[in-house]
């Protein structure tokens, strides 16, 4: 419905959206207790002062690293792997459940193992992240590669096709665009990773101002880093929906 | 799927006649392995314990839970009434904040979908809200509801509304038109549409937005109960981790694991059962 409204419509509706909600934010809240509830402009107020003091940008560059860090090494080995998999068809089959298995299970129970074994640096919480990030893409690659029609395989292999070929031609081609989709899942399931692994491994970043500012009763401040963090997230999701997007295209017709 | 693969082998072999190489034969035995699958899965994971065991007892310290620790306490701790109540609580609050998510979800999404105001309104938030990572949200809760079960509810709460009130939304909006303009010429009222047409037709997109939210939901209580320490499994598996005990702390895990894969299946159980005209796994978020 909203895709059919033209582009100037569609900004006025977020532009309307966007001074309602702060007006509401601004006007609802005032006259109660600055320690539970802060008005919009005492938030941002709060917000410059952090900007300009530094800390939100380093705790955001911080926060970035041990993300990125962590979805780059889930992505590089994922992808390979699910291609892997979804090519030798035994593996696939001995394994793919356990995949679904584990991609369903929720991850976070695992960080108190983790911080047991391997400590609270920044390792463990890239493994955090990894661990968060890497299941949706293999088991969005293996779905993709599975959903692969065989016959395009056979017709290459009855070609002649080397192993290579096949790969280059038809499994990465093929398997692409639902990696893509495991991206994106990866990308919103990574940054709670993240967040977690702020909160429970050493504190750091966007996750220890959080902390902070909760236990100071410094609301303004905590609803500034949480506004952060939603657009954080929203821009980083988009990224991951543009990407998908990118390459659904691949997906053809009936898909 | 496979039956064609071997017709459509039948045929090419056919076909080629005696050009039927060593190869094609070799390759012709892939379908024929998909009827044997289950002794392949069977290897597949006692290959996987093995690997773990293997793994854990060259390089691990000795507390670090393996295959053999596991199998060797979950009796006791299957039976252990910490487990048994942590899990309840968990699953209750599970339960609870899913239940009020559902409702209130169904409600916001349904408007959302059908009133385009309300959509213009509340799509901003509802997107952005639900691309934040929901555990950031438990630091403010804390403030408000303190270290108590109640933030635990309001985290899962949280997790649990946004995927619902969003595949509700485009439930509700990708109902034919030409159902909603038979049932107002027959002279059924809003309500009516709404709850004899509307919500039965968006039903498969609610529930995975159910399957969604209740995985999240998962997430957002232990998440919760690390952050306030609150009893229930997530709790639970803090404890013993911290006490050395990885093998029973696993146990919750695996319990963890358990429901989320279940509910999984009961869901996708629900759609093929009752609505077998819609393609399980269909993928939304």
């Amino acid at each position: 419905m909203l895709s059919s409204d033209s582009r100037s419509v569609r900004w006025t509706t977020v532009a309307v959206s966007v001074l309602f909600g702060a007006a509401l934010w601004e006007f609802g809240t005032r006259g109660m207790n600055p320690a539970v509830m802060s008005p919009f402009s005492a938030t941002v107020l709060r917000l410059v002062e952090m900007i300009h003091s530094g800390e939100l940008g380093a705790g955001a560059a911080q926060s970035l690293a041990l993300f990125l860090t962590g979805l780059s090494a889930a992505v590089l080995t994922a992808l390979p792997l699910g291609l892997l998999l979804a090519r030798v068809r035994v593996l696939r089959v001995a394994f793919d459940d356990y995949i679904a298995l584990v991609y369903a299970m929720p991850m976070v129970a695992l960080i108190p193992f983790i911080l047991s074994i391997f400590g609270l640096d920044f390792p463990a919480k890239a493994l955090v992240v990894f661990l968060f990030c890497f299941f949706p893409v293999l088991y969005n690659t293996v779905e993709g590669a599975r959903s692969i029609d065989s016959e395009l395989i056979e017709v290459a292999r009855s070609f002649r096709s080397s192993e290579w070929a096949v790969w280059r031609d038809v499994m990465i081609p093929g398997a692409f665009p639902y990696a893509m989709t495991g991206v994106r899942q990866a990308i919103g399931r990574g940054l709670v990773g993240m967040v977690a692994a702020e909160f429970f491994l050493s504190a750091s970043g966007l996750g220890q101002l959080l902390m902070i500012s909760a236990r100071n009763f410094d609301t303004a401040g905590l609803f500034g880093v949480v506004l952060i963090i939603t657009l954080l997230g929203a821009g980083l999701m988009a990224v991951g929906q543009a990407l998908e997007n990118r390459f659904t295209t691949w997906r053809g017709v009936g898909r | 799927m496979i039956r064609e693969q071997e017709a459509g082998w039948g045929r090419a072999l056919a076909l080629l006649g005696r050009a039927r190489s060593a190869e094609a034969r070799r390759q012709g035995h892939w379908p024929r392995l998909a009827h044997a699958t289950l002794p392949v899965k069977i290897a597949g994971g006692i290959f996987l314990l093995a690997i773990s065991e293997l793994a854990v007892r060259l390089f691990a310290p000795a507390y670090v839970s393996r295959p053999t620790g596991v199998f060797r306490v979950l009796p006791q701790t299957i039976s252990n009434p910490a487990v048994l109540s942590g899990a309840a609580t968990t699953l209750g609050a599970v339960l609870e904040g899913t239940v009020i998510a559902l409702i209130s979800g169904t409600v916001i999404g349904l408007a959302m979908g059908r009133l385009k105001l309300v959509d213009r309104f509340l799509r901003l938030y509802v997107d952005g809200l639900s691309a934040m990572p929901m555990v950031a949200i438990v630091p403010l809760f804390t403030i408000w509801l303190g270290f108590t079960s109640w933030a635990r509810l309001a985290t899962v709460i949280f997790a649990a509304f946004f995927p619902i009130a969003i595949n509700m939304s485009s439930g509700a909006r990708s109902v034919p038109q030409g159902y909603l303009e038979v049932a107002r010429s027959c002279g059924a009222s809003t309500w009516h549409v709404l709850s004899g047409v509307t919500l039965p037709a968006s039903m498969p997109y609610l529930l995975s937005g159910i399957r969604l939210a209740v995985g999240r939901a998962l997430v957002g209580a232990v998440v919760a109960e690390f952050y306030l320490s609150v009893d229930g499994l997530g709790y639970f598996i803090l404890f013993q981790t911290r006490t050395f005990h990885h093998n029973e702390a696993f146990v919750a895990v695996l319990l963890l694991a358990l429901v989320a894969v279940g509910v999984d299946a009961l869901i996708n159980w629900c759609i093929r059962r009752y609505m077998p005209w819609y393609r399980t796994g269909e993928r939304t978020r």
